[in-house]
């Protein structure tokens, strides 16, 4: 604030003039081309390498940092959990399409999120009650969800997402990275099964190492 | 998991962990009746010398002056971390007991908190004095029902006998352990890692600096310590820092639980560190009639397979590093000689390379490539200079890791080639397997060279 009254809206005004006075920034695109970073792909693509292998290892990295959550990851992760969908730019727009049509107020049509509608929050508004909404909490909070719900539903995400004020992405990268976490609901005892053995990868692990140690190939090659 | 055996040792190794009973063998088992030990808690001797004979500054220097380093793998001095939790200024402090045991393979942090929890606690109340910190979490793998249920039952103990609480034996400090519960990947044992997942976030891990030491927890000074190192610690302040230094090898003194797995039996056994792999590697019995020892697998899933040749090396940080393998999870495993080296150590980079956490380029890629490396090797379809570029990849994996998992997965391939190159050349060269377990194809290896 300035000492004398008025001031700072000369000033103001003044930086408004020179702006308008300025040469505009306005590209006639598509006549002329802007000047593009030799880096910016111009709509994203996975890359293969030179033996056709998928550079993309579905690590979540570029989806957690774009900071607007138009980016997700499709296809399986590097252990083929997990299935989304992935392929040509469409991957993405899927993606964009669900973000550009909630914030229309329309209904989502990718069937991936009906249940975005039906499912009875209460339990989970219990659950994230009990743990204060925090988003430090977020692994418990899953977990929990799990629980009640038998797997963790989009929508449930959706709603821990916007009451912990974490990024959607963000939790949707953890809930993706802990083997013990699902999105899809199992049999009841299918469910009480996983959360209490040790993870398939370690069982795996070991009867590999048993066989390579007893002379037989460890686990197919 | 709970039916571990707990294998003999000499009478005259110390018993630091796992206090022996009356016959000199190691305690009794816990067994799946999953409560505290029996008898109520021990006194806490070592935390009410710290709280009324030394003092935060000297309990330091007396873990020092021990030469305590840490059980998780990486041997870093104690004290070093302590110091600088304490002397980064801060709103709070935690302290971390490790329990997460990520090997598959090895038992030996479930065996102590089973058979000694009330150590691990006490342990935990002297760290959490030493550097004036009020939380302190314990983090088990979910999955470890009777070890939670037994911590759980000491921890109960203790807080009502006055150990922890609002008011620590009447020092006017305030100590909250709880016991937090993380499952779901083999990373979750590393500790910027760990900390992610007990904040509830993806398991990866962070860049150092700044350590956990400084900022951890939620931003917190935070020290994150094996349950063994803890479990060391009231022994140390009870019988003296000069006792303890006396016992292992000079510069690794203490005694460590280590799993051995061999051809006759596996269990876990506390051993003075410095002691010949050889006697380590005995503990598990002799291989059978017909059969030599062909290798032994030192630090589980991303350690160094060592020859015969190496078994007079001390079961110590620094020579085992030396040797190519390292300490690890603990783990010392026999490999006789129907076991493939190649084969034992694909398995073994594809575990590091699944379990990867795909945050750093080494890490998501070079862990990948390594892994097909080993593949191709096992296959008999290696390209041409795949051992030159299994060098350079691990130098350069070594070189730019982001976490220590990447950088210790090169091992198993690394120490493989070092000792076991005439075995890989077979493999590469003849595109036959001396042990007759892969299956390498001759044809295909020549026709890509
Ligand atoms: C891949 C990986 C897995 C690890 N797993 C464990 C573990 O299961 N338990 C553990 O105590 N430390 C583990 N560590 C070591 C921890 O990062 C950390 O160094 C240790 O908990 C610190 O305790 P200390 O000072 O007592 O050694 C692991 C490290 C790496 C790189
Ligand atoms: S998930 Fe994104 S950042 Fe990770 S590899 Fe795929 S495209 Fe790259
Ligand atoms: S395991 Fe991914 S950075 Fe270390």
């Amino acid at each position: 604030m300035s000492l004398i009254p008025g001031f700072g809206m000369v000033r103001g005004m003044a930086l408004t003039l020179r702006r308008f006075f300025e040469p505009k920034a306005t590209i006639r695109y598509p006549e002329v081309k802007a000047d593009i970073p030799p880096k910016f792909r111009g709509r994203l693509q996975l890359l293969y390498d030179e033996y056709g292998t998928l550079k993309c290892e579905t690590c979540f990295q570029c989806a957690q940092a774009c900071p607007i959550e138009c980016i997700d990851m499709g296809g399986m992760d590097t252990k083929g959990r997990f299935h989304v969908h992935w392929g040509p730019p469409e991957t993405y727009g899927e993606r964009r399409e669900e973000s550009a049509l909630r914030r229309s107020g329309r209904p989502v049509p990718d069937p991936a999120y009906t249940h975005f509608e039906g499912l009875d929050i209460r339990a989970l508004d219990g659950i994230l009650e009990s743990f204060d909404h925090d988003p430090a909490h977020m692994l418990p909070i899953l977990e929990a969800t799990q629980a009640a719900y038998g797997y963790l539903p989009v929508a449930a995400l959706k709603h821990i997402s916007q009451v912990t004020g974490a990024w959607y992405a963000t939790i949707y990268g953890t809930a993706s990275f802990y083997g013990h976490l699902r999105f899809e609901p199992p049999s009841q005892a299918e469910q009480a099964a996983a959360m209490a053995a040790r993870r398939p990868a370690d069982a795996d692990f070991m009867a590999g190492l048993g066989a390579s140690l007893a002379g037989r190939p460890g686990g197919d090659a | 998991m709970t039916d571990v055996a707990i294998l003999d040792t000499p009478a005259n190794w110390p018993a630091i962990l796992l206090p022996r009973a009356a016959g000199g063998k190691a305690s009794a088992p816990a067994g799946v009746a999953a409560s505290a030990p029996a008898g109520g808690p021990p006194a806490f001797d070592g935390l009410r010398k710290a709280i009324r004979d030394l003092g935060p500054t000297a309990t330091i220097a007396a873990i020092g002056a021990s030469g305590l380093r840490g059980r998780g793998g990486a041997g870093y001095p104690a004290a070093d971390k302590w110091r600088a939790a304490a002397g980064t200024a801060a709103k709070g402090r935690v302290v971390v007991a490790n329990g997460y045991g990520a090997d598959p393979a090895s038992a030996t942090d479930q065996v102590l908190m089973e058979r000694n929890p009330f150590a691990v606690i006490e342990g935990l109340a002297i760290a959490a004095f030493a550097i004036g910190a009020e939380e302190a979490i314990i983090a088990v793998r979910t999955e470890a029902a009777s070890t939670i249920r037994i911590l759980e039952a000491a921890l109960a103990a203790a807080s009502k006998a006055g150990f922890v609480g609002p008011d620590v034996q009447g020092s006017g400090r305030r100590l909250e352990i709880t016991i937090r519960t993380v499952q779901g990947a083999y990373l979750l044992g590393e500790e910027t890692i760990l900390l992610k997942a007990l904040e509830g976030k993806r398991g990866q891990p962070e860049q150092r600096p700044p350590h956990p030491a400084t900022r951890g927890l939620r931003g917190l000074p935070t020290v994150v310590h094996n349950v063994q190192t803890l479990a060391a610690v009231p022994w140390i302040l009870v019988h003296g820092p000069e006792a303890f230094a006396k016992i292992g090898a000079s510069d690794s003194p203490g005694t460590m639980l280590v799993q051995v797995r061999g051809p006759e039996r596996s269990g876990v056994a506390e051993v003075p560190l410095g002691t010949p792999l050889r006697q380590v590697a005995a503990l598990a019995g002799s291989v059978g009639a017909g059969r030599n020892v062909k290798a032994v697998l030192v630090g589980g899933p991303s350690g160094g397979i060592l020859p015969p040749s190496a078994l007079d090396t001390p079961y110590a940080f620094g020579p085992l590093r030396a040797a190519g393998a390292h300490i690890g999870s603990g783990s010392v495993i026999v490999a006789d000689d129907r076991a493939c080296i190649v084969d034992l150590a694909r398995v073994l980079t594809r575990y590091c390379a699944d379990e990867a956490c795909g945050k750093s380029i080494p890490c998501r890629i070079g862990t990948r490539r390594l892994s097909e490396i080993g593949d191709r090797i096992a296959a008999g379809t290696s390209r041409a200079g795949d051992l030159d570029l299994l060098t350079d990849l691990a130098a350069d994996i070594v070189g730019s890791a982001l976490c220590d998992h990447e950088r210790l997965a090169t091992l198993p391939l690394v120490s493989g080639m070092r000792y076991f190159r005439a075995e890989l050349d077979e493999h590469l060269e003849r595109g036959s397997c001396p042990a007759g377990v892969c299956h390498p194809m001759a044809m295909a290896a020549s026709a890509t060279h």
